[in-house]
């Protein structure tokens, strides 16, 4: 078991190694940006401890994931293997519920905990062999791989705007808009197999246009309803929704151009700090975005011609 | 055609291919053996160009991976992808419409299913099909027949057969040599990163033979086996 937790800290190591930084100095900097995102998302929005609650589950559920946990349950007994999950999810877990505790959301962070607890025990595996259907497949692969993974937190967003209708908080709508967002960029960070850019017969800037395209316009459908409702009933702050939904496909393009700008790795951290610095203060996309672009084509030229 | 000239490729300080001189012409089919790790994979990844090398590789179709078919020896599939999204995506990816695909399901696969959920075999197919679907002029097929049944073998054969027949180059890796005698004209024998020996259609008994004696030796001599 200790052995198991020290080859998951070498790991950890060894990321921090290939993505460039001294371990020591990126667990600070990782720390840092823990802080800073957690203060911006609390001086932002009166509902952050929800989204606060749904981001640490997000991260808990990725441990979920069955082939990770069936190799696990071959290696473990039965008992250790339980022991081994709880300890990771609660660990996982641990900084949200001590950041909700100080921010005196004591309920929030009992439930956060008793979620994560719930959750390194149960397993998702089902023997029901259905295929979502989606509106995405005529151009595979991030929407359609993200519609179908992310179904049931996509109704999140337009359940809080019919209760900003309700209760008439236009932040709360604009609020479920940025979340949507965040979702459908949660679509797009992890890069594809090499193969499947390479298997493209366009040039650099067309692959990256007609990503662009197909992101515009599948995150266009999905905001389409949020838009609607919310200029509906707030016509008055219209343009603050637009302006929010520019943001938020400028955001989704900066992701993209980052992507591939480090393809074929993972975006690694110090791009990954500019793009949550972004989140916080938005007109530097105006100047990261054209330094991702160009590294993109940059990256992309090996495997397009 | 596809001419590779004094082609060289290096991880590091190892030199995995070595002076590799080729030449490739439509209408036929060439099969690659070697043993694991002699640089087959390598070899293809440099001709498709996932892999930087020196010498040259020119083609008459250019670029040569715009027209190019590569089947990975363990195809890559996205976890909530179906057969039908996969082809589709291949096809997107080249530019070429396809409205029916369904029509071409030589292999029945269950295409409305996640592709991640099918077998080894039934991901090779489904990679073979999507690349069929491009209508690629070169195709470069690593171990098209592992892991697959013997159903399917035998319309894989046929598809390298018909692909030849209209005129196509292909290049095919195999550890089994029934399937390379059944398909190709010309076999070449990769052996530490070069190659050591070529030979037509009417000598392959011969290669097989030496192949054994290569391989074997008199290995089995120590081992009793009862």
């Amino acid at each position: 078991m200790r052995e198991y937790f020290i080859l998951q800290f070498n790991m950890s190591n060894r990321r921090l190694k290939d993505a460039g930084l001294e371990p020591m100095l990126g667990y600070v900097l990782i720390l840092a940006g823990f802080i800073g995102f957690t203060f911006f998302l609390f001086q932002k929005t009166e509902f952050a401890h929800y989204a606060y609650m749904l981001i640490s589950l997000g991260l808990t559920t990725k441990l979920s994931e069955i082939k990770r946990n069936d190799f696990l349950k071959s290696c473990f007994k039965n008992n250790r293997y339980k022991f081994l999950r709880i300890t990771e999810n609660l660990a996982a877990a641990f900084p949200f519920v001590l950041f909700l505790l100080y921010k005196q959301y004591f309920f929030d962070s009992a439930i956060l905990a008793l979620l994560s607890l719930i959750l390194a025990l149960t397993s998702f595996k089902t023997t029901v062999n259905i295929s979502i259907p989606t509106p995405f497949y005529k151009k595979p692969f991030e929407f359609t791989v993200g519609f179908r993974n992310s179904l049931f937190v996509l109704m999140i967003p337009y359940i809080l705007t019919i209760i900003s209708i309700s209760v008439q908080n236009f932040n709360l709508g604009i609020f479920a808009l940025l979340l949507l967002f965040l979702i459908i960029i949660g679509f797009y960070p992890k890069p594809e197999n090499e193969y499947f850019v390479w298997s493209f017969s366009m040039s650099p800037k067309k692959f990256l246009f007609e990503k662009l395209k197909t992101a515009i316009f599948y995150a266009t459908i999905l905001c389409f309803p949020i838009v609607i409702i919310m200029g509906f009933f707030y016509f008055t702050n219209f343009h603050l929704i637009m302006l929010f939904y520019f943001v938020g496909t400028v955001f989704l393009v900066t992701i993209i151009f980052a992507k591939y700008g480090s393809f074929p790795n993972e975006i690694n951290i110090p791009e990954g700090l500019i793009l949550v610095t972004c989140i916080s203060f938005p007109p530097l996309l105006l100047v990261f975005a054209p330094y991702f672009y160009t590294k993109a084509i940059t990256k992309l030229e090996r495997f397009l011609v | 055609m596809i001419k590779i000239s004094a082609l060289s490729k290096n991880y590091g300080s190892k030199q995995v291919l070595k002076n590799i001189n080729l030449n490739f012409s439509e209408g036929n089919v060439y099969g690659i053996v070697g043993e694991n790790g002699a640089g087959k994979t390598t070899l293809f990844r440099c001709i498709a160009g996932l892999e930087d090398y020196q010498g040259d590789i020119t083609s008459t179709e250019k670029p040569l991976k715009n027209h190019l078919g590569l089947l990975l020896t363990d195809p890559f599939i996205f976890s909530k992808i179906t057969g039908k999204e996969y082809i589709q995506l291949l096809c997107n990816a080249r530019e070429v419409k396809i409205d029916d695909v369904e029509s071409r399901n030589i292999f029945d696969l269950p295409l409305n299913q996640y592709a991640s959920t099918y077998s080894t075999g039934m991901k090779k197919k489904l990679a073979i099909t999507a690349i069929l679907s491009q209508h690629n002029k070169y195709y470069i097929l690593d171990e098209p027949f592992n892991g697959v049944d013997i159903q399917s073998n035998i319309i894989i054969t046929e598809i390298i057969h018909k692909l030849k027949q209209i005129g196509k180059i292909v290049i095919i890796s195999s550890h089994i040599f029934s399937t390379l005698d059944a398909t190709c004209d010309e076999i070449h024998l990769l052996q530490h990163g070069e190659f050591i020996k070529s030979v037509k259609k009417d000598e392959f008994h011969i290669l097989e033979n030496e192949m054994k004696e290569i391989v074997i030796g008199n290995k089995l001599n120590n081992f009793e086996i009862q």
